[in-house]
């Protein structure tokens, strides 16, 4: 019951208080003279929204850079000392490595794999394609915690001779041979391969979704020209559909390697980290909260923001264009 | 054209203002003092504490009679998953608690060479509880010669657990030195069975449980002293009687049909459940060294736990000789944050009295009193693990929770993995974890 009250008192207050403010915003453009309420009246909209850009995304970021320049807690300038000592420590690089390879593998793997669904999918009748998509989009509803022990027991291990509960693993078995330790096997980085199988898997039904409805957009007198002029299926897909429905592709992949340079869930309820599995947002969370590290932590975040600038800069160029070409 | 420059100046300008206004903090954090706890003299006391089920029931319900008789409310903070992340974030917030139990002595260090907490001589009679304690218990929580925490429970680690009924069936006996449990250890792998459980597998913590084995056998194959000399840094973290310690370890536990499952078996074992083959209807493994907390239900299976102690037995990990009987232990150390507080005082008082009636139902923890009668323990291995502790030569705190947070809880338990598991050998192990100490 107080629960339900206070929900409603905050409700109320929060939508309550921005009207006031909107309304006091207003009231201030209001009093000035002429021509200048015109021009101030849209910044002044503007200021709430400003003000929290500023207060909860560049406030922070610009103190994390800061802090990155200082010791463990940050009271004291070191300089560039804490990216050297981070660059210099092959676990740093290993895990450089390894978030490369998840940045390289995962877009594009839920890219081809969205892409395949849906246009697979599209073929089916609409009860078929809509029951498709629904259980490929599922695991999207399944938070990333879950996900990661849901799949840990998919590479569940058990000594030999005790029963598999690990489906992987009981397959093994049956066919005669010893379990294996499927997360430990870091030849040719398999269990890291083993972890981005997790996040594909999340990620396919979103890259579907997007994908299918493009393709649903291709105008069909397009793919008939096309055939009429003797493309097959193959030639079909790739030079008429495929073209038409780029800039989404873009967008899902661009969307994905986001996600991925900050996975985190998967990796440190998987491996936490071990067996040369480790990521840079999971070491940021080591650094910053086992070993209590504030300045290094910072370091290893700025690394990650700078990664992803370019992406994020390609991003909205990209989306300009689109705008603009509409 | 223009505007939209004029417009980028301005954000440019305004996030180099934000950015010049924001410099470091000048270690403002109040040292213990104000604004942090609960104000003095208002009857509030908040305790943080990072043990969860029974034992934190059990140590909430100590309090019930003697809230009524003190008028001191304890406001009690469980951090069962997380105490590390609530309490660190909590201090670096400047929100701290009056008192936290600290299960990791490396953390509270952390935050003494910060300037947050309270020596405990201007909050106890340390010289009291020094003469009151088993022998060593209360050193954990000393930096330089002060003290900053004093523990409230404490636990044994160098335990043996096995199943009691199979084992006599066997006929083995209980070894009294490390020769006589190497021997053991071939006798039960001549018959074709495997000696050993292991499972290091603890989530993020993974790797824990190979530290004890490593800290107990730097006790027994380099002595105290090294040992001493080994946690706070004094000779490197891969000194060579460290490496000793180790291949001590493997030799009985690692190799080659010693341990179920193998190397990689028990590093994806959990250690919850480690020791549960044991009690399978012929034993898949024979011997489990672990803490005294496996004992307490939701460890070993129910219906074990059930009859304790016709079901397991349990005894001493074996010195060099059979005289010579270090314990590693850990426990929950109390520390005070706000040392202006009169009720956190007399909280502090009770909680390491004579009169606390806290672990006599939980068979986690051990009283660290030495005046704690042995029969308020409910059953006979509870009782025989505290003979245990009383009889230390010496005793000892397990060294992963004293090293800084960043090899305690971080390199020292990664390192291990690895090694266990292949990803590096002893040496490069060794070595990632010297290096990862902080300077």
């Amino acid at each position: 019951m107080i629960k339900v009250l206070n929900t409603l008192i905050a409700v109320v207050a929060g939508v309550g208080g921005a009207l006031v403010v909107y309304w006091l915003l207003n009231f201030i453009a209001e009093r000035l003279p002429g021509k200048w309420e015109d021009r101030v009246k849209p910044y002044l909209y503007l200021l709430p929204a400003l003000a929290a850009i500023g207060i909860f995304l560049i406030y922070p970021v610009v103190q994390t850079v800061i802090y990155s320049f200082a010791n463990q807690t940050s009271t004291q300038w070191v300089g560039f000392k804490n990216y050297t000592d981070l660059f210099q420590q092959k676990d740093f690089q290993i895990t450089l490595v390894n978030t490369l390879l998840w940045i390289l593998v995962v877009p594009v793997m839920v890219v081809i794999l969205g892409l395949g669904v849906a246009t697979l999918a599209d073929r089916l009748r609409s009860r078929g394609e809509r029951t498709a998509k629904t259980l490929i989009f599922l695991p999207m509803a399944v938070s990333g915690v879950a996900l990661a022990a849901i799949w840990g027991f998919v590479y569940e291990v058990r000594p030999a001779g005790e029963p598999q509960v690990g489906i992987l693993n009981g397959v093994v078995t049956a066919l005669g041979h010893d379990p294996v330790a499927w997360l430990q096997e870091s030849t040719f980085k398999l269990n890291t391969f083993m972890l981005m199988v997790v996040l594909i898997w999340a990620q396919v039904g979103f890259s579907m979704v997007l994908l299918s409805a493009a393709i649903k957009g291709v105008p069909d007198d397009t793919l008939e020209a096309a055939r009429i002029d003797g493309a097959n299926e193959a030639q079909v897909f790739f030079r008429v559909v495929v073209p038409q429905i780029w800039s989404t592709v873009i967008t899902v992949f661009v969307t994905t390697v986001i996600n991925v340079m900050k996975v985190f869930d998967v990796v440190y309820v998987m491996t936490g980290g071990n067996f040369n599995t480790n990521v840079i947002a999971v070491r940021f969370f080591n650094e910053l909260i086992t070993n209590g590290n504030a300045g290094r932590a910072a370091a290893i975040v700025v690394v990650l923001v700078i990664a992803v600038i370019p992406l994020m800069i390609y991003q909205v160029r990209h989306f300009r264009a689109e705008e603009a070409a509409r | 054209m223009g505007k939209r420059k004029a417009i980028r100046r301005v954000a440019l300008a305004a996030a180099v203002a934000l950015g010049a206004s924001a410099c470091l903090s000048s270690n403002s954090g109040s040292s213990g003092g104000s604004g942090s706890g609960s104000k003095s003299g208002d009857g509030n006391v908040e305790v943080v504490f990072g043990f969860g089920g029974s034992q934190s029931a059990g140590f909430r319900a100590a309090f019930t009679d003697w809230e009524k008789t003190s008028g001191i409310k304890i406001k009690f903070t469980e951090a069962s998953q997380s105490f590390d992340t609530l309490i660190r974030t909590r201090v670096a917030a400047n929100n701290v608690p009056d008192i936290a139990l600290f299960p990791q002595p490396g953390i509270l260090k952390d935050f003494v060479a910060q300037g947050k907490m309270t020596d405990l001589s201007t909050q106890l009679d340390v010289n009291k509880l020094q003469s009151d304690l088993i022998p060593g218990v209360l050193d954990a929580g000393k930096v330089g010669d002060k003290f900053y925490g004093v523990p409230v429970s404490y636990n044994v680690k160098s335990l043996v657990f096995y199943p009691k009924k199979a084992w006599q069936a066997a006929g083995y006996k209980i070894p009294q030195t490390q020769a006589e449990l190497t021997a053991l250890t071939n006798q039960i792998k001549s018959q074709g069975k495997t000696p050993w459980c292991l499972g290091i597998a603890a989530g993020s913590a993974t790797g824990w449980p190979a530290t004890d084995w490593l800290e107990d056998y730097m006790l027994r194959t380099a002595g105290p002293q090294k040992y001493d000399d080994w946690v706070s840094h004094k000779i490197p973290f891969n000194d060579p009687t460290v490496k000793t310690a180790a291949q001590a370890f493997e030799n009985l536990v690692l190799s080659n049909g010693n341990v179920l499952g193998g190397r990689k078996g028990a590093v994806s074992t959990n250690f919850a459940t480690a020791g549960n083959p044991m009690f399978n209807s012929t034993p898949s493994c024979w011997m489990l060294k672990q803490g005294n907390f496996i004992t307490q239900k939701g460890f070993f299976p129910d219906k074990i736990v059930a009859n304790l102690d016709s079901e397991v037995g349990v005894f001493y990990f074996p010195g060099e000789s059979a005289s010579d009987r270090p314990v590693l232990g850990g426990g929950d150390l109390a520390a005070v944050f706000n040392g202006k507080d009169d009720d956190t005082k007399k909280v502090m008082a009770f909680m390491t009295g004579p009169d606390f009636p806290g672990w006599n139902e939980n068979a986690g923890f051990l009283s660290p009193r030495k005046d704690w009668d042995l029969n308020k323990y409910q059953t006979q291995v509870t009782k025989q693990i505290a003979v245990i502790g009383k009889n230390a030569s010496v005793f000892r705190f397990d060294g992963s929770d004293q090293m800084p947070g960043a090899v305690g809880s971080g390199s020292f338990w990664k390192g291990m993995t690895a090694w266990i598991s292949g990803q590096q050998s002893l040496d490069q192990a060794l070595q990632s974890i010297e290096q990862s100490w902080p300077s």
